[in-house]
């Protein structure tokens, strides 16, 4: 059998579901880390992220690799959502979980809501901010600053405009929230995926992975609520 | 014209007879096994072992199982364990300790040539369980554990928690899986056998029916190998699954192979009690609970305190009051009859009065409750799902059950019933048990027979028969057929007011009460005459839903129990015609004055093996010689 | 003796494979809290045949919860709500009087209905014939005790080797994937010395067994753990996937 037919049986996919995921979690996680800046003032924000875009061919290949992995992670989610649905045409009538151990709950059925809602999110996210004034292709003077000499995008600027409008940040609050959700069951599952688990881990590494996804979704929110009710 | 029965057993010291046998049989060219088709009927640890084995020596097999899967046989159900004289813990055993405490359980009656096999291919059962991957319970070393079980001072007995039988038929059924996957057996899930096809004196095919769709099919080869169980549920409440049956037997038994010792019977003392009408079946508690329940039942009389308000001097501790050496543990057949007396007597407990107390309270006062949770946490678990009670709190309430039969086809040495080409392996016939089997060695048997035995005696019949080319177009498959088809239109046919269901809990109420734990010929009698007008009855007002064509439940156990109202009436008969008690068999005429089984060496030291005839059944015997061991008397007083 | 309890029953009909499907509604009106939830059907059954109706189908054999062959959806769990229990083992006592139950197949691609509660589940045979054994041939074997086995992996083994193949897991998997069942088995022989030499092909070849009978993907709902009457743990799923890449390293 080939790498591509063992990449598409139900471990396989189980196994590429569960890597990018973990990929992205880490990649969330630095990118929440790095929003947190805001709260160091505006200059080191724009010192971050310019620092990012100086990092040329380097930062290329990471996107590259992020889109990908975004790819592959959306594509799979909707084959194994896809092949549910082959699996029983009929539903039904009554289904009930039947409880502890199960760790069936609502993140857990809603994986391809959430995840549907994010990916569209993301495509919206990356239009604002990256592709957005001052970023490639948009180089608007107003959103420039110069800092120490050097002149860099003014990324705090659009940021600050953006989270002064109500329903942005609301919206942005309640994305972050589905994150969560879409996390609290992500991470656990991307270890029983990838075959790290033992039985007596399982409770600990389920509450961890919701720790983890809360921690995420907190840090991403903590930045526009600051903003939009001014203590920054 | 009754006749004496040849078993063929082979020549030579008893230890020697095996290899002898195996020295001088003919052996079938590897090439040649592939043109050789076998049929295989039931897929438990008999008819699995048999069909792998026979299928990696080569042989072209057909395999048939009534149940959706043949994981599902229901040696599955086995708790306790499967014997083997390993010696393992050295302490004592040998192969002539297994094979003699085999006979002796037997209450001697079964055939010494026989058993001895069974005590040494014993060994090679768990070798080749173990290389199949069987989980059987380890000490820290890594070495296999074994328990005593079932009284015997030796221990020898191998399990897998309280699921030996299941982990024993997965290691049959996976080793039938691979020789599935690699075409060597074709199975044939949901079909139930119907008849056996006999061409110029030989079994030369069986014709079954797909039991989702209706069809009967034809099948053919060079044996047939009939591996379908005991025939436990003629009682309606058994601890045999509800699908086990002794059609396939019977149908043989009909088409000339004879019925041995139906009347012998094993009723297991601990079972929990029927609780009401609608009981479907009955659940066995293991027997080593007995090592720590003390039974009792109040002294008076219609004593309706609660157990713990009963003072100790208003209970009967009765096994440890009549047997004071061997007390609760006495074997299978006598602690089921004393529970028995002691309901008979109007002292039983429970809402119905048809159980007995297995209180633990001593023990956990003794040993305290984690040392009980940890020997017997499971049972009590299983013990609490089923009544809702608490046997930590409240003591256990028992009664016996039918458990397993001992009678079957009779076969002789190679297995081979009185049906040329028609082998009977398993509990399905009669051969190693006697008159009471002990514990843990039914796997055994169902395993030797499948994996040791068949493979030998199988390739000795074929090597020295010819096997002229069958069709499935001969007469003899026409005319089963259609006797087959004929029956089913019958039994839809009739359209009466009582369910087949009615008509076997009566079956079995009248065997049970007559031809149960203990049997008189005056019981016996009546009961013939109840089950043949029951018989009557039954083909003049069953009524059996539903059509042929499709999955149909009720028109599958109409059959049986149609079967089951024959061999009723049979057991009865050969209860009556046994004037002796031995083993399960216990004949209230039969007795000493304390009340103990009395066997006659003299007269019946036999197997009786039934014919049937066109104008009823004719018994013919297999005498047993003893020439290895002395029967005495058992005494567990 | 035990108070009589007025059951209702919501039971999935369906007369053949092809037959279109439906819910009947029946009353059990002597219904009592000993009677197992088989028993149950057993006597709405009896009822049925004096009616001159064709009684309800469902497999069941040994009714001590060994043998695998019962299982229905009761009110949307599988063997109904009692964990660790096959509903020929859920006794009527957890439930009270004038209560109504709603009855159905299990419902997958991979099981399809036979009739009425009745479901071919020979998916889970093939998975096994596909690897699920070691190939030992009778008589080849060495003594039992030539190769001692630690007692912690006997008994871990022993743990995944409880499953009775009732399909439990694939039912209330809300993908209806059967990995529970065909992790139990790779899992079981992966933790033996004796199932060694053919690890690398047997998971494989289940694996893709598995996916050819039509059954969906898992995605770690643990759904499966919770209904099974012998309680198997999904750390089952996870050793079949290291299984899985240790194969792939070939």
């Amino acid at each position: 059998m080939s790498l591509t037919s063992h990449l598409n049986s139900p471990i396989g996919k189980k196994l590429v579901t569960g890597v990018t995921g973990l990929g992205l979690t880490f990649f969330v996680l630095m990118h929440m880390i790095g929003n947190l800046s805001m709260f160091s003032g505006d200059d080191a924000y724009n010192l971050y992220a310019h620092f990012l875009m100086s990092l040329g061919p380097l930062l290329y290949a990471v996107e590259l690799g992020l889109v990908v992995f975004f790819l592959a992670h959306a594509i799979n989610g909707v084959k194994i959502w896809m092949g549910k649905r082959k699996a029983r045409p009929q539903g039904y009538k009554v289904y009930k979980s039947a409880g502890k151990p199960s760790m069936q709950s609502s993140s857990s059925r809603s994986m391809i809501i959430t995840g549907i809602i994010l990916l569209v999110f993301l495509v919206f996210h990356l239009i604002s901010f990256k592709f957005g004034p001052g970023g490639p292709g948009n180089g608007d003077p107003a959103y420039l600053t110069t800092i120490d000499g050097v002149e860099m995008r003014d990324l705090a600027k659009l940021v600050r405009e953006k989270f002064a409008t109500g329903w942005y940040t609301w919206g942005y609050t309640a994305i972050m929230l589905l994150l969560v959700v879409h996390l609290r069951h992500g991470v656990w599952s991307a270890l029983q995926s990838l075959g790290a688990m033992r039985p007596s881990l399982s409770p600990a590494i389920y509450t961890i992975g919701g720790l983890i996804g809360l921690g995420i979704g907190l840090g991403f929110i903590v930045m526009p609520l600051a903003l939009y009710f001014g203590m920054i | 014209m009754s006749t004496v029965l040849d078993s063929k057993i082979p020549a030579g010291p008893l230890k020697d007879k095996w290899d002898n046998y195996k020295n001088t049989i003919k052996l079938v060219n590897p090439a040649n096994k592939r043109k050789h088709t076998v049929l295989v009927v039931g897929t438990g640890l008999a008819g699995g072992s048999a069909a792998a084995t026979l299928a990696e020596l080569g042989y072209h097999v057909k395999s048939f199982c009534i149940q959706d899967s043949p994981r599902r046989a229901h040696s599955i159900a086995a708790q306790g364990g499967i014997n083997a004289a390993k010696n393992y813990p050295n302490d004592g055993d040998t192969v002539w300790r297994l094979f003699y405490d085999t006979i002796k359980g037997g209450d001697y009656r079964s055939r010494e040539a026989n058993v001895h096999r069974l005590a040494q291919v014993s060994n090679n059962i768990i070798d080749q369980c173990v290389a199949q991957g069987v989980p059987f319970a380890r000490e820290y070393g890594g070495l296999l554990d074994n328990r005593s079980f079932g009284g015997a001072q030796v221990s020898r007995t191998f399990y897998a928690r309280g699921q030996t039988g299941q982990q024993l038929l997965l290691g049959a059924y996976q080793a039938m899986s691979r020789q599935i996957g690699a075409g060597n057996i074709d199975m044939y899930s949901r079909r139930e056998m119907l008849d056996l096809v006999i061409v110029d004196g030989k079994a030369r095919g069986i014709i079954t029916r797909n039991l989702v769709t209706g069809e009967y099919e034809r099948h053919f080869g060079d044996a047939v190998l009939l591996c379908t169980g005991g025939y436990g549920n003629v009682y309606y409440l058994s601890t045999n699954a509800k699908n086990s049956n002794v059609t396939a037997a019977w149908r043989c038994h009909k088409r000339g192979a004879y019925f041995a010792n139906p009347c012998y019977t094993q009723i297991h003392p601990t079972c929990i009690p029927v609780s009401g009408d609608y009981q479907s079946k009955l659940t066995l508690m293991s027997e080593s609970l007995r090592n720590d329940g003390r039974v009792w039942v109040p002294k008076k009389q219609g004593d309706n305190r609660r157990p713990q308000d009963i003072p100790e001097e208003d209970r009967d501790y009765y096994l440890e009051r009549r047997y004071p050496s061997f007390g609760n543990l006495v074997p299978r057949d006598v602690a089921s009859r004393n529970a028995k007396m002691a309901t008979d007597e109007g002292r039983g407990v429970g809402e119905t009065g048809l159980a007995v107390y297995l209180d633990f309270a001593d023990s956990i006062k003794r040993l305290g409750r984690d040392v009980i949770e940890a020997r017997y946490g499971n049972l009590f678990e299983m013990y609490e799902r089923i009544t809702g009670e608490n046997p930590y709190e409240v003591p256990m309430r028992i009664f016996p059950a039918v458990h397993y039969t001992m009678g079957g086809l009779w076969v002789d040495y190679e297995l081979q019933s009185t049906v040329p080409g028609l082998f009977v392996l398993g509990e399905a016939n009669f051969s190693d048990h006697g008159a009471n089997r002990l514990g843990a060695s039914a796997l055994m048997q169902g395993l030797a027979d499948g994996y040791f035995v068949i493979p030998y005696t199988l390739g000795n019949y074929i090597a020295n028969n010819s096997f002229p080319a069958v069709t499935g177009d001969e007469d003899a498959f026409n005319e089963a057929e259609s006797a087959a088809d004929a029956r089913i239109k019958k039994l839809l046919s009739i359209q009466g007011t009582k369910t087949v269901t009615e008509f076997h809990r009566e079956l079995g109420q009248i065997i049970w009460d007559q031809v149960g734990m203990s049997r008189t010929a005056e019981g016996l009698r009546k009961a013939i005459d109840q089950i043949s007008a029951l018989r009557e009855e039954f083909w003049q007002n069953v009524r059996v839903p539903g059509e042929p064509t499709t999955y149909n439940k009720n028109l599958e156990f109409a059959g049986r129990v149609a079967d089951f109202l024959e061999l009723g009436e049979l057991m009865a008969r050969d209860a009556l015609e046994r004037e002796e008690s031995c083993g399960g068999h216990f004949r209230e005429e039969y007795q000493s004055a304390e009340g103990e089984a009395m066997r006659n060496d003299e007269d019946f030291t036999f197997v009786s093996a039934w014919q049937h005839t066109e104008s009823g059944h004719v018994l013919h015997k297999e005498n047993l010689e003893f020439e290895n061991v002395e029967l005495t008397t058992r005494s567990y007083k | 003796m035990a108070n009589s309890m007025n059951i209702t029953l919501k039971v999935w009909r369906q007369a053949g494979p092809d037959a279109q499907g439906g819910f009947e509604t029946y009353v059990v009106p002597d219904a009592n809290e000993h009677m197992s939830f088989l028993e149950l059907l057993d006597v709405l059954n009896e009822q049925l045949i004096k009616e001159g109706k064709d009684p309800v189908e469902f497999d069941h054999d040994c009714r001590e919860g060994i043998c695998g062959s019962c299982g229905v959806v009761i009110d949307g769990m599988a063997h109904g709500p009692q964990q660790r229990t096959a509903c020929c083992q859920l006794h009527m006592r957890h439930y009270k009087d004038g209560d109504t139950i709603v009855i159905e197949p299990w419902r997958a691609e991979g099981f399809p209905i036979i009739k009425d509660l009745v479901v071919d589940r020979s998916a889970f045979d093939r998975i096994i014939a596909a690897g699920g054994y070691i190939s030992a041939n009778t008589g080849a074997a060495q003594d039992a005790n030539a190769l001692p086995i630690a007692k912690y992996n006997a008994d871990l083994a022993m743990d995944y080797a409880t499953c009775i193949g009732c399909g439990a897991c694939v039912a209330a998997c809300p993908n209806a994937s059967a990995s529970l069942f065909t992790a139990a088995k790779i899992a079981q022989l992966s933790l033996l010395p004796q199932g060694d030499p053919e690890r690398k092909t047997r998971v494989r070849n289940m694996v893709d067994q598995m996916d050819k009978e039509g059954f969906g993907d898992c995605s770690n709902h643990a759904e499966c753990e919770a209904v099974c009457p012998k309680g198997i743990s999904i750390s089952s799923i996870a050793i079949m996937r290291r299984e899985y890449v240790k194969a792939l390293a070939d």
